[in-house]
C-alpha cells in the first residue's frame, strides 16, 4: 500500500446520524420484511456458505472434521462419475425439452384455436403437472417395461422387435426424457397459450387482408411475437432439467440391495443430482458431497450465462 | 418433496419467523434429549413390531412415559442431522444394520451397553449378531433386533416338472454347490423353455460376498476388494451368465413379478423378510413356493440394532426396556407383525414361529431360516465398504446387462477402486 499523508489523519467527526433516524423512524417497516430475512438467513444463506466450508473438509455426518484443503474439487475434477452425471444429464434434458417445446407449441396454438371446452381443456392439460412425480414414475416404469409394458406392446404390434428401456444406456435416457416430456408439455403449453393471447388480433387480419396462408402467418407473425415466451419457457425448463433427481431415481430403483442412486446400469440414468445424493447420502462423505454441489452449481450458472447471452440478444 | 423457500413462507410466516429468530438468539437453549418422566425412541415403519412398543409403553407407563416416533423417509440422514444438530436426540435410536459401518466409528455418539450390563445378555443372542453392534474399540453400540437369514426360494411344482429335486429338504441337501445350483439352471431351461433360473448375476455375486467373512475393506484400512473372495464370487457370477440361466428382467419391476407369477423365474435367493416380498408381489402364487437352504452355506442380509444415545438421561431405564422389548418371546412377535427373523434362538421353538405358512404350501419356514441363522459368519464392515463395493457391483452389473466383456470390466472396476481409495485414504 502507497503510503498517501504523511500527517496523521484528523478525527472524522460523525457525520449527522441519517441511516439510524431513518431505521428509529422506520423500525416497523424492517420489522414487517424482517421474516424474510431472517428467514433466508437461517435456512437459505447459513446452509450455502457453510456447504462451501464443509467442501473443504472430509466429514462423515456424525464425526469432527478433518481439513481437506482443495483435495474434494481436484478429485470432482478427475471424477469420471461426476463428467459422466454431467453428460446425462445434458442428453436427458436435450432429450425432453425440444419435443416438449415442439408439443407444446402445437398444443397452444390448437388450444388457441377451439371454441368449445377451452377451460376443461387447459385443466386436463396442466393436470401431469401438479401429478406427484413419484406416481408418475411408478406408472411409467409399467409402461415402459420390457415384457408388459404398453410401448413394447405397441412396437411389436408393428413388427419391431421389443426394446428393454429400463435396461440399455440409450433406453434408460429416452425413458426419463419421456416422462419429462409428459410432465411439462401442459404446463409449457398453457405460458404459450398466454403468450399468443397477447398478440394482437389485426396483424392477423392484415395478414389475411395480404393474402398469407396458416403456415405463413405462424412463421412470420406468431412465431416471432412469442420469442419472449419462448425464451422464458427454455430457461425455465433448462432449470428444472438440470435438477432432475426424482425421475431416474424412483424409475430406476432395483433391489433393495442395489444403490437407489446409481441410476441403472452403467449409471446411464445418473443426474448430476443423483450423483451428489450418491456421493453424500450412501457413502457419508458430506464433505466431497458439497464439492459435487458446488460443482452442480457451477454447470447451472454456465448453462443461465448461456440463457442470459440469449435474451440479451433479443434486443438487437 | 421440495419446498420452496416462499412455499415456506406462505405456509407459516409467522411461526416459523418467531422460531427462527428464537433458534438464531439461543443457539443452546434448547434441550438436549429427554427432560424427566419423558423418553423417545425413534424407529422406521416395520422396525420394530408394534404390538411390542405398545406393550413396552403400557408396562413402563408407571416410571416413564415412552414415546415411540415412527420416522419415515431417510432414517439415517435424519438421525445423524439430528445428533449433530445437539437438540431433541432420541433416547433409544434404531440403528439399519446397513449403516452400522457410519455408526460404529462414532461410538463417542452412544452409550457403552457394556456399562449397562449387557454382558449378562449376551448368550441369548446370536453370537456373530451380538459382535455386529460392537465398534473396533470394543464399545457396544448396538442391541439387537433381528437378522436377515438367506435362503432360496423357489416353485415346488416348477422344479418336479424339471426334474429337480423338488421338497425342501432335497433341494436344501443337493443344490448344495454353485455348481449343482447353476446345473441345476440349465436343466431348467432345457426341460421348460423360456425359464431361467437367475433374475441377475448380481445375485449371485452379492450373495457368495456375503456368504463369506471378508469384504472389500478390511480393519487396516486397507483395500482387499481385489482378493480372491471377490474374484471368486465375480467368477461364479461370470460363469451363469456364461450358461445362459439369467433372465434379462430387472428386479423388482412389473416384468419380474408377472415372470415369478407364471413360473418363469421359480428361483430366488432371498433373505427371510424377502417372503413378504413375494407374498405382497405374486399374491397369486400362494401354495406354489417353498424355500430351502440356499447352496453352500447361509449367508445374512440385513437385520437392525436398537441403541441408547448419549444424549438419554436414564440409560438405566433406557436399557431395561431395549431388553425387554428384544427379549425371546416379544422377538417372536415382531416376526408375526413385521417378518422381523429374532435374533434370539429361543425365539424359533416358539408357538409363533412353528405356525405352518399356507403361503409356503404349510411349510415351517422357521425350520429353514432358524438353523441357517445360528451358521452364519459375518465379515468386518468397514465404512469404505459402501463407495469401494460399488464400482465392482457396477460393473458385474454391466457384465450381466449389457454384456460388457468381464476382462475388461474387471479392470475398469479395480482401476476405478484405486481412484476411489486413493480419494478416501485408504491404502492399496
Amino acid at each position: 500500500m502507497a503510503v498517501l499523508e504523511q500527517t496523521p489523519p484528523a478525527v472524522v467527526q460523525p457525520s449527522p446520524t441519517r441511516p439510524k433516524k431513518g431505521l428509529r423512524k422506520y423500525w416497523h417497516l424492517y420489522a414487517a420484511i424482517s421474516p424474510f430475512y431472517l428467514i433466508f438467513l437461517g435456512f437459505g444463506l447459513f446452509p450455502v456458505g457453510f456447504s462451501l466450508y464443509l467442501s473443504f473438509h472430509r466429514w462423515d455426518g456424525l464425526g469432527s472434521m478433518e481439513w481437506a484443503g482443495l483435495s474434494q474439487y481436484q478429485y470432482l475434477l478427475s471424477d469420471s462419475d461426476f463428467w459422466n452425471s454431467i453428460g446425462n444429464t445434458i442428453i436427458i434434458w436435450a432429450l425432453a425439452t425440444f419435443p416438449m417445446i415442439f408439443l407444446a407449441m402445437v398444443t397452444a396454438v390448437m388450444l388457441n384455436s377451439a371454441v368449445r371446452f377451452k377451460g376443461l381443456y387447459r385443466v386436463a392439460y396442466f393436470l401431469p403437472n401438479v401429478t406427484s412425480v413419484v406416481a408418475i414414475a411408478i406408472v411409467f416404469g409399467s409402461i415402459f417395461s420390457t415384457n408388459s409394458g404398453v410401448v413394447n406392446a405397441v412396437l411389436h404390434s408393428v413388427g419391431i422387435d421389443q426394446v428393454a428401456w429400463l435396461n440399455t444406456p440409450w433406453g434408460i435416457k429416452v425413458t426419463i426424457a419421456a416422462l419429462m416430456t409428459w410432465q411439462w408439455t401442459g404446463y409449457n403449453a398453457i405460458i404459450f397459450l398466454a403468450g399468443l393471447q397477447t398478440v394482437p388480433g389485426e396483424l392477423y387480419e392484415a395478414a389475411r387482408m395480404d393474402g398469407a396462408g396458416p403456415i405463413q402467418t405462424f412463421f412470420r407473425i406468431t412465431l416471432p411475437l412469442l420469442r419472449p415466451t419462448l425464451l422464458f419457457v427454455l430457461v425455465v425448463s433448462t432449470v428444472t432439467g438440470l435438477q432432475s433427481f426424482s425421475e431416474p431415481q424412483v424409475l430406476l430403483q432395483t433391489s433393495s440391495n442395489d444403490s437407489t442412486f446409481a441410476g441403472g446400469p452403467g449409471h446411464s440414468g445418473q443426474t448430476m443430482v443423483l450423483y451428489f445424493f450418491q456421493q453424500t447420502f450412501d457413502n457419508n462423505d458430506f464433505g466431497y458431497g458439497a464439492a459435487v454441489a458446488w460443482g452442480i452449481f457451477l454447470v447451472v450458472v454456465l448453462f443461465s450465462i448461456i440463457n442470459w447471452r440469449l435474451v440479451q440478444r433479443r434486443g438487437d | 418433496m421440495r419446498l420452496s423457500r416462499r412455499g415456506l413462507l406462505r405456509a407459516g410466516l409467522g411461526g416459523t419467523a418467531a422460531t427462527a429468530l428464537g433458534g438464531l438468539a439461543t443457539g443452546c437453549a434448547v434441550p438436549t434429549g429427554s427432560t424427566g418422566r419423558n423418553m423417545v425412541l425413534w424407529y422406521w415403519s416395520g422396525g420394530l413390531s408394534d404390538t411390542v412398543v405398545k406393550n413396552a409403553k403400557a408396562r413402563y407407563g408407571s416410571s416413564v412415559s415412552l414415546d415411540a416416533i415412527q420416522i419415515g423417509g431417510q432414517y439415517r440422514s435424519k438421525l445423524i442431522t439430528t445428533i449433530t444438530g445437539r437438540a431433541h436426540i432420541p433416547d433409544i435410536a434404531g440403528l439399519k444394520g446397513e449403516d452400522m459401518a457410519a455408526y460404529l466409528p462414532n461410538a463417542d455418539q452412544f452409550i457403552d451397553l457394556r456399562t449397562l450390563g449387557a454382558e449378562k445378555y449376551k448368550s441369548q443372542y446370536l453370537s456373530w449378531k451380538w459382535d455386529q453392534g460392537i465398534a473396533d474399540d470394543g464399545t457396544m453400540v448396538g442391541f439387537p433386533i433381528d437378522c436377515g437369514p438367506v435362503g432360496h426360494f423357489y416353485q415346488y411344482e416348477i422344479f418336479r416338472k424339471a426334474g429337480l429335486p423338488y421338497e425342501p429338504d432335497d433341494v436344501s441337501k443337493e443344490l448344495n454347490t454353485w455348481e449343482n445350483y447353476f446345473a441345476a439352471g440349465e436343466q431348467l431351461r432345457k426341460r421348460i423353455p423360456g425359464t431361467m433360473l437367475l433374475t441377475d448375476v448380481n445375485s449371485v455375486f452379492e450373495n457368495v460376498v456375503q456368504q463369506g467373512s471378508k469384504r472389500y475393506v478390511d480393519k487396516d484400512r486397507h483395500f482387499i476388494g481385489d482378493q480372491e473372495h471377490v474374484r471368486n464370487a465375480w467368477a461364479l457370477a461370470v460363469e451363469a451368465k456364461r450358461r445362459g440361466i439369467v433372465s434379462d428382467l430387472v428386479s423388482g419391476t412389473p416384468d419380474q413379478l408377472s415372470a415369478k407369477q407364471d413360473g418363469k423365474l421359480p428361483s430366488e435367493l432371498g433373505a427371510s423378510w424377502a417372503a413378504f416380498d413375494i407374498k405382497n408381489g405374486v399374491p397369486k402364487a400362494k401354495g406354489r413356493y417353498r424355500v430351502a437352504q440356499m447352496p453352500v452355506r447361509p449367508a445374512n442380509n440385513g437385520g437392525s440394532f436398537l441403541s441408547i444415545t448419549k444424549a438419554c438421561r436414564e440409560p438405566e431405564q433406557a436399557f431395561q426396556i431395549i431388553a425387554w422389548i428384544l427379549d425371546a418371546s416379544n422377538q417372536a412377535q415382531g416376526y408375526v407383525d413385521a417378518g422381523l427373523f429374532p435374533s434370539t434362538p429361543a425365539s424359533y421353538g416358539l408357538k409363533q414361529m412353528r405356525e405352518p405358512d399356507p403361503y409356503f404350501g404349510g411349510q415351517v419356514t422357521t425350520d429353514i431360516f432358524g438353523p441357517a441363522a445360528q451358521k452364519i459368519v459375518v465379515a468386518y464392515n468397514s465404512p469404505f465398504d459402501v463407495a469401494l463395493g460399488q464400482p465392482i457391483k457396477d460393473e458385474i452389473k454391466n457384465v450381466g446387462v449389457l454384456g460388457k466383456d468381464p476382462e475388461k470390466a474387471w479392470s475398469d472396476a479395480m482401476s476405478k477402486c484405486r481412484r476411489i481409495a486413493k480419494h478416501l485414504g485408504v491404502s492399496y
